[in-house]
């Protein structure tokens, strides 16, 4: 019986395998060819593996590009962002779920309509107003407007909105003021939410293309994210070090995918949105 | 002095005050980041603009008339309609079959889970050149591996009559893993009961699929179906780090079409933010959609 249903179920983990495969082979074949002679790259038939491993491309990219400026970017614009984004949404969350005051519902109202604004469609003004400000190519400029989010404070509340009010109420008998509440009792007891925010905003931020070659395209403040496409862009011919590039930008999101994979899937399945 | 602070201290620490104060630093970015800037839009529509803002000029509806007259804006605006109505229905028969067959927790199903996440967390420009080598005319392995098949020799990125169609495969690729996710944790919050009762009714796996899981993760589906929506109606990354919009513009879809306006060559600001608007107004219809269908479903 058991056999049959191993039998039965054979063609389906096939197929699945299959599919897994497809995904794969192409990321493995990404980081091989970062260590491949270009003239194996452009050779034909093509293969999988590198014929000589060689280190050279390496060389390539940093002649060609600040790598390490560009490291470093990514990690200011990643970390800079998303450690306030937890902070600041998750004390709006904490408001909106834990807190009774006047004109609760229009202002959850008024911030709920944010998340239905596309980036798509602000990003020219929002080039503006970053523009009148003075922040073109600087951190601010890169990092403040993408700090709060609608999605995030969402998140924040409905777990907050689980925790039991007893815990509140006998802080503040104990005389603890509202914001250490806040910050001493409550946020400690969400932290499995705050470190999904976290690591689905320092992916989000990782990834992100759009924002950073609007405001951060001057060469000493891209990010690596379009570093790498301007690479690719203007050395087109170049293609064992665009592909070590690549690979080199996905390990810290593969490290954070190995350590974190608990938080990205409960942040989608809870968030549901993104891609 | 000490007795007015400590009055305003205590002000401010009443729960219903403390909260206007919770609330501020999002409130305040949200609306200078987001409301702000969205408003500016709806002026920004009606100038003509380009770099030097002082020089702007108001010319009323005419970006609007002009977006309309534009064959390149047409263009973007039916790629970008084919793009979401091919993507959604594709990316949701993958996501919903894939998620029944790996809904059940064992270890073979956890680590086709995890793999299958992978290309979600990788950025668009390493899926770019990674897809765009593999299927290069000359030198691609897939390309390579698909003669090899005896399906000829095919240059799928770089011809017109399939560019969008290899985006989209491209894209599916890309962010199934999400759907496949949302769908698992639906079917899972399933009652077993249900089930439990269709075995003894003598229903097959496939009935029961039918019968008890496809309605019941009907929510979750439409859901997906919405966001994916308007999720393929702002596609950028993907296409700009595939084709760029090419060839022959055959997959230009509207956010690079605004892109290209606005940061290069013409700086046309105002014309651009004119098509983000008849873009805005397109996701709109989508939501008042979803809304109107969940009130009827509940």
């Amino acid at each position: 019986m058991k056999r049959r249903k191993w039998m039965a179920e054979l063609p389906v983990k096939i197929l699945l395998s299959f599919l897994a495969m497809l995904i794969l082979l192409p990321i493995f074949w990404l980081v091989f060819s970062g260590f491949k002679l270009e003239k194996d790259i452009i050779s034909w038939p093509p293969t999988f593996f590198p014929k000589t491993v060689t280190m050279s491309n390496w060389h390539t990219v940093k002649a060609r590009i600040d790598i390490v400026a560009y490291t470093v970017n990514s990690l200011v614009y990643a970390f800079g962002t998303s450690i306030p984004a937890v902070l600041v949404n998750a004390l709006a969350g904490y408001a909106f779920s834990r807190l009774q005051f006047k004109f609760k519902n229009v202002l959850f109202l008024l911030f709920l309509a944010t998340m239905m604004i596309p980036f798509q469609v602000i990003m020219i003004p929002l080039y503006v107003e970053v523009h009148y400000l003075g922040w073109l190519n600087s951190y601010a400029g890169l990092i403040i407007p993408k700090i709060a989010s609608a999605q995030w404070i969402f998140l924040a509340r409905a777990s907050f909105d689980g925790l039991p009010g007893e815990l509140q109420e006998a802080a503040r008998m104990d005389g603890c003021s509202e914001f250490a509440i806040f910050w001493k009792v409550m946020l400690p007891l969400i932290k499995p939410t705050c470190i999904t925010i976290f690591v689905l905003s320092i992916n989000n931020c990782w990834n992100d293309l759009l924002w950073p070659m609007i405001v951060a395209s001057s060469s000493r403040m891209r990010t690596l994210a379009n570093g790498l496409a301007m690479f690719i862009g203007t050395h087109t011919t170049e293609y064992g070090p665009a592909f070590l590039c690549a690979a080199f930008s996905l390990v810290p999101m593969l490290l954070l995918y190995i350590f974190g994979q608990r938080y990205f899937v409960e942040g989608q399945v809870s968030t549901g949105i993104k891609g | 002095m000490g007795m007015r602070f400590r009055r305003i201290k205590a002000y401010w620490n009443k729960p219903e005050h403390a909260a206007y104060l919770f609330l501020a630093p999002a409130g305040i970015l949200l609306l200078v980041f987001c409301i702000l800037p969205l408003i500016a839009s709806f002026v920004i529509s009606l100038l003509k603009m380009g770099v030097d803002f002082r020089l702007a000029e108001f010319v009323g509806i005419d970006n609007y008339r002009k977006a309309f007259q534009d064959r390149q804006f047409r263009n973007s605006f039916w790629v970008t309609v084919k793009y979401s109505l091919i993507e959604t229905p594709l990316q949701m028969i993958v996501g919903i079959t894939l998620s029944a067959l790996i809904a059940r927790n064992h270890l073979f199903n956890r680590l086709i889970r995890s793999i299958y996440f992978l290309p979600v967390i990788t950025s668009a420009v390493t899926v770019g050149i990674l897809w765009q080598m593999l299927l290069h005319s000359n030198v691609g392995l897939f390309t390579y591996w698909i003669q090899r098949c005896g399906l000829g020799k095919v240059n799928l990125l770089n011809n017109p009559e399939t560019a969008l169609y290899t985006v989209i495969a491209i894209s599916i690729w890309r962010s199934f893993g999400i759907s496949t996710i949302i769908l698992v944790a639906a079917i899972q919050n399933v009652s077993k009961d249900y089930f439990e009762a269709a075995q003894l009714d003598g229903a097959g796996r496939i009935r029961q699929f039918f019968s008890i899981t496809l309605p019941e993760i009907m929510p979750s589906v439409w859901f997906l179906v919405m966001t994916r929506i308007i999720g393929s109606l702002q596609v950028f990354d993907i296409i700009y780090t595939l084709t760029n919009g090419g060839p022959n513009k055959s997959t230009n879809a509207m956010v690079l079409y605004i892109y290209q306006e606005a940061f290069t060559k013409n700086h046309n600001m105002g014309y651009a933010t004119a098509v983000s608007e008849i873009l805005f107004l397109l996701i709109l219809v989508i939501i008042m959609l979803q809304q109107y269908v969940m009130r009827k479903t509940s």
